[in-house]
This record gives structure tokens, sequence and C-alpha cells, in this order.
């Protein structure tokens, strides 16, 4: 690992000024970070521990309500404590599960809710440092196009760059229409900005090297989840290699509102098969009005993967997510 | 901080003993590698390189020189303390010999003066060879390669002696190379340590390599066995992923620690280690440590009660010996004794 100088500063002002510096990582959880520097994928020379600022504002790391009936997530609570925070079981099932069916219970320990939105890519390629990468190097090529590319992405690519988003959560934020807060360097309340989290990642484009419109210094202090009465009624649904602790092949995120058979609304967002976490309003679209029945529920899933652009290895992904929304929105009208 | 540990005595008073340059190589007999009984004389038409290493410095060490006595043109013998030591004036340190093929001592360099440079020793050894040199386009032969190789671990290996007599020099050269190592203070098992680390150091790394606490193991090293958990505030983390520079002011537990945290039991085992021999929730034993701390931190997480539920939870651990079924019936027992189930608790 690289040698780097290490920084604990005692407030978001110093951090973000601290954070704007080239050559910059904010850590948090550090499970993804310390994993990268390892393999030398990251080499910041200068390292801003925001850990510390939740003993100073506790807010930073629970989970609160919001006055519209929402809940705001601290940036820095940790995966594990709000999958089992009561409002988002109750209310969010859909967070809930996909926290818990990411990582392992000691990962969900560490790792806090915005390092998990921000987690690089699990891509082979990526992370190693003999293999060309565009993301990691900017130009250099992208192996896992012609490579091989089973676990990489059928949704949001471009020329340039398959790489999966690996996050589980973000995908059932996404669904919920959560946003997240964002401060940056300078004299507030100019540094604060309020996004969706459907607009802070990046398609890869032409630049895969840039993954969110985050600029140096600008760090997540919240997530806030919009009130979804329907939402009590969600779900998250998983299919990986392995029972447990690994990364989704495909996965679906719903909330369906249900009124004498009718679908009045609905919330779709589709994971390990998307460039970012991918919500899928064609297939929410598909759905509002119909029948909650398996031939809606096709045609959602045939909405939700138009456009779907398979590799060499993973053409199994387009049917296999068509199933995974089929089976998530049947069990969760059920 | 604690004071560098004194050198041992060192008997240079056997510098007279050391054989001159040019002076004939002491005679000394011992069992070769085939088995039979030779002396060094009987060798004589061809270089001999000796090296003389304690074992006990590094146990490889001689079969390191064994291998190179195949690969050289000339025999290597590697020599423990002794007798022989004795008659060469190296009785406690490690010193290399070069023979010329008429029995006197071409090269020599003892630990005493200042670490051989690989360099040298490889012209030593190439110059020795009884082969004319290879002229190959590269002008790079075999043999200049094996010498150049085999110096470089006498090198490595006379160095490391001098390293050792001076600990925190060495250290502190280290230090300056690299970047600021700067006092870490860690609250493990209740006891406070003080240790100076460098910012990349993980809390794993600080626990075996700076503290000697060895309970916690490197299994992948970047959080995909669980065999490094401790508890850090009684919450079950992976050590292998977080800075030891991040974990102050913290309670670090680990698995030397959790019988003590019983407490009022003293020295008695944690429910969950004697649920583990209870159940054979081991075999070979190295996921064991993480197994138990996860699984002792587990009782305490919101889980359901099924087997399935403990599977899900214990995901983060994997054993290759497959000791599963073991391990689940452990945690399911101190689960539902309410006495143990309560337990652990920090």
């Amino acid at each position: 690992m690289k040698p780097f100088d290490y920084a604990a500063p005692a407030s978001l002002d110093e951090a973000t000024r601290a954070g704007a510096r080239a050559a910059t990582r904010f850590i948090a959880g550090g499970t993804t970070l310390v994993d990268l520097m390892k393999l030398e994928v990251e080499t910041p020379e200068h390292l801003v521990d925001l850990n510390p600022l939740a003993d100073r504002d506790p807010s930073l790391g629970t989970v609160s309500e919001l006055p519209n009936g929402g809940l705001r997530i601290g940036a820095l609570a940790r995966m594990s404590d709000v999958a089992w925070a009561t409002p988002v079981k109750e209310r969010y099932p859909v967070l809930s599960q996909a926290l818990l069916l990411a990582a392992s219970g000691q990962i969900r320990n560490m790792a806090s809710m915005a390092g998990n939105l921000l987690q690089r890519t699990r891509c082979p390629y990526f992370r190693d440092t003999a293999t060309a990468c565009n993301k990691r190097d900017p130009g250099s090529g992208c192996s896992a196009m012609q490579g091989f590319n089973r676990s990489h992405a059928i949704l949001g690519t471009s020329e340039r760059c398959i790489a999966t988003h690996p996050s589980d959560p973000a995908v059932a934020l996404v669904a919920l229409g959560a946003s997240v807060r964002v401060r940056g360097p300078g004299a507030q309340p100019s540094a604060e900005r309020t996004m969706p989290i459907a607009s802070l990642h990046l398609v890869p484009g032409t630049h895969p090297e840039r993954e969110t419109v985050l600029e140096p210094g600008e760090v997540i202090t919240a997530i806030d989840v919009p009130p979804l009465p329907f939402a009590r009624r969600s779900l998250y649904l998983k299919v990986r290699d392995r029972a447990s602790y690994a990364f989704a092949l495909a996965s679906a995120a719903v909330a369906l509102d249900v009124a004498n058979g009718t679908i009045r609304a609905a919330r779709v967002a589709l994971g390990g098969v998307a460039t970012k976490p991918w919500r899928s309003t064609a297939a929410e679209q598909a759905l509002i009005g119909k029948r909650a029945t398996a031939a809606a529920f096709r045609a959602a899933a045939d909405a939700a993967l138009r456009g779907a652009v398979p590799h060499r290895d993973n053409a199994f992904k387009v049917e296999l997510a068509r199933r995974t929304l089929v089976r998530a929105l049947t069990e969760v009208s059920a | 901080m604690t004071t560098p540990p004194t050198a041992p005595p060192r008997r240079d008073a056997a510098e007279c003993c050391v054989p001159d340059i040019g002076s004939e190589a002491p005679d000394f007999e011992l069992t070769d590698r085939t088995g039979r009984r030779r002396r060094l004389s009987d060798l004589r038409g061809a270089p001999v390189l000796l090296a003389f290493q304690p074992s006990h410095w590094d146990p490889s060490w001689a079969e390191c020189v064994r291998v190179y006595d195949r690969m050289l043109d000339f025999p290597a013998m590697c020599l423990d303390t002794g007798p022989v030591a004795e008659r060469y004036g190296v009785a406690d340190g490690a010193a290399v010999f070069v023979i010329d093929a008429g029995g006197r001592v071409s090269w020599r360099h003892t630990a005493g003066d200042a670490p051989p440079s690989p360099n040298e020793i490889a012209d030593v050894l190439t110059a020795s060879s009884p082969m004319a040199l290879d002229s190959e386009s590269s002008g790079w032969s075999r043999r200049h390669f094996v010498a150049t190789m085999v110096a470089a671990t006498l090198a490595l290996a006379l160095t490391r002696r001098v390293a050792r007599a001076e600990p925190a020099v060495a250290h502190q050269r280290f230090a300056t190379a690299i970047g600021s190592g700067e006092t870490v203070k860690l609250r493990v098992n209740g006891r406070e340590l003080s240790l100076d680390l460098e910012p990349r150091v993980t809390l794993l790394d600080a626990l075996r390599e700076y503290a000697g606490i060895t309970g916690p193991k490197k299994g992948c090293d970047h959080g995909q066995c669980g065999a490094c958990t401790v508890h850090v505030n009684g919450r079950r983390i992976l050590s292998c992923l977080t800075f030891a520079v991040m974990q102050q002011g913290k309670e670090i537990t680990t698995i030397e620690g959790l019988a003590a945290s019983v407490g009022a039991s003293g020295g008695a085992l944690h429910p969950m280690q004697q649920a583990f021999i209870d159940h054979d929730g081991f075999q070979c034993g190295y996921c064991t440590a993480g197994q138990i701390m996860s699984a002792a931190a587990v009782v305490r997480e919101p889980w359901g009660p099924a087997d399935d539920d403990v599977r899900e939870a214990m995901s983060g651990n994997i054993c290759r010996c497959g000791a599963y079924p073991g391990i689940v019936a452990a945690i399911q027992t101190v689960r539902k004794n309410p006495a143990t189930a309560q337990r652990g608790q920090r």
C-alpha cells in the first residue's frame, strides 16, 4: 500500500476543505477503500477520516424522522443499524432487506450508508492494476469488453465501460425516490445542495472514471427518504451465485400500491445488471392501471429490459433480470 | 515506548581465529547431503562456499543453502554454530567464506562488519566458478544469474543479523524513509497499548505484528473470509479493513480477551468458546478465533431463531474444513440457554 497522511478533522468545514485537495480521499467505514488501497487501485496521498464527526454531531450517524413523514439517514449511519431500525423495517422493508442481503454482518457493522452509495465497482479488471481499465486508468481501454464479462452490466453501458454498480441499498433507495444532502467546501448555504440519488450516479458514457456528480471536497451528509405509504408493501429480491455474502447477478427492488386488484402506483429498480442503480420508470408505467397479474408483471419486465446490451458471457442476465423482477412483483403483491 | 532489547553479548574475542584471506582454511569433517562423511580438504580442486548461521535465526536457511548446492558449480555448505564455527571464529554469528580450489580463504564476510553488498558476493562467486564464462549474446550467463541470486540471499541473511541486533535503529530508518510513524494508542482487551505506527497499518497488522496479539488471523486480508474478526465497542468488525489509527479511543476485544470479558468467573471460557469445544465447531482451527468472535456478537444481534438465520448471520466467516454443522449447533446452544444468551456483553 502506498503511504499517505491521515487527518481526522474536527468539523465538516475542515473536512470539506481538506477533502478538496488533490489526491485526497474521505474515509468512513473503509470497507471498499482499504481493500482498494491494498490493491493499489486507490492511491490517495491524503486520507480524511469522517468518522469522528458523528461523535460531535450524532445526527450524522443515526436515523431520524423528517417533518414530512419521511426519514433522514445520517451519512455515517452503519448499514446494520439502518437495516434494523424499526421505522426502516416497518415503513421501508425494501431498504431493510437490501441492506441485510448485502455484504456480511461484520462489513455491515463497519460500512457507512453514504460510503455504500459511493463504493466502487467489483469489475475484476478494475481491481487488477495489471489490466487495462478506462475507469481506473482513463483511455487505457476496457478489458471486460472482450474478456470474461459474466458479472457485467447489460443496462446503461457504453463502448468504454460495462462495469456493474455493486450496491444493493442504492437500488432500494432509487426505487423509493430518496435524495442525498451534499455539503461542499465554502460558505453555507451555497455550499449545500440536495439531489435525487437517481441523479447522483453517472452512466459511464465516454468518461467511466466519473462515477458521480460530486465535486472535490463534497461529502454526503444525509440520505432523505420521502414518505411513501405504499412502500410498506415493498420487497428486495437478490439472485446470486451463493446463498449469502455475494454480489447480485440480478436484483429487483419493488413497491406496489394495489387496490381491488388494480395497480395504482409502482416503484421498480434493478441491481446487478446496470452501471448505476437502475430505476425503471418504463416498468412502472407498464404496471400502473393494470391488474396485478403474471401477464402484467411479464410486460413490465420486458419494458425494464428493453434496450439491454448483453456481451459474450452475460446474456443470461437479460432473462434472469426479467424473471427476478416478475418474481419480486409476484411476491410483493401476494 | 518500550526500550529496545539489549543486543546479545558479542564474542569478537574470537577475531584472532577468523582465518585471513589467503590463509589455509581450517579443515573439518561433516556429512554431506548424500550422507557421506567428507573432509573439507577432500573437496580441493573446486571452490567451496561455507555459510555459517545459527539455525534458531531461520530454520529454512540450511535448506536454502542445500538448494544452492545443487545450482552452483561448486559445493555449498551450511553450518550451524558448533566446533567448526568456533574454529572459524564465528561461534555466535553469521558468516560466509569462499574457499578457493587450493583450500585457501579467497573471500570472507563476518557479521561484525557492515552488511555485504550483493554485487560483491556475486562477483566473488562468479570468479570462483571453475567453468569458463558463458558468452551468451545477452552477456548474462546462467551462472552469473545463480551467483547473483545466492549473493542476494546471503546478503539478506547477514543484514538481518544486523537488523536484529539494532531493532530500534532499523525501524527508525524505515519510518523516516516512508513517512510519519506516529504514536497510536489502542485499548485492547482492557489494556492500553502505545504503538509506533504509520497510518497505513491496518488494525489487524497492528494487533498481530506490533502488539503480538495473534488471535485475529490473516486469512484473505481483503474482507472476504472473516478470520480477522474482532469486536470494537462490542460489535464485530473485520480488523483487516480498517486502519489502526482510526480505532483509537475504542474498546477492542480479540479472542484473547473474550474469556476475561465474562468477568467474575475469572479465567473461565466464554460460553461460546465452551460451546465450540462441546460441538466440535472446528477442525484445523485457523478460522476459529474469527468464528467465535463473530458468533459471540451474533448472539446479541436481532436475528431470527432458525438454524438458517444463524447461517445467514455467520456467512461472513468462511471455514475451509467445513465445520459448519458444529458451528451452527454451538451458536444455537448458546442462544437457547437463557443463562448464556445474555452473556458476553462487555
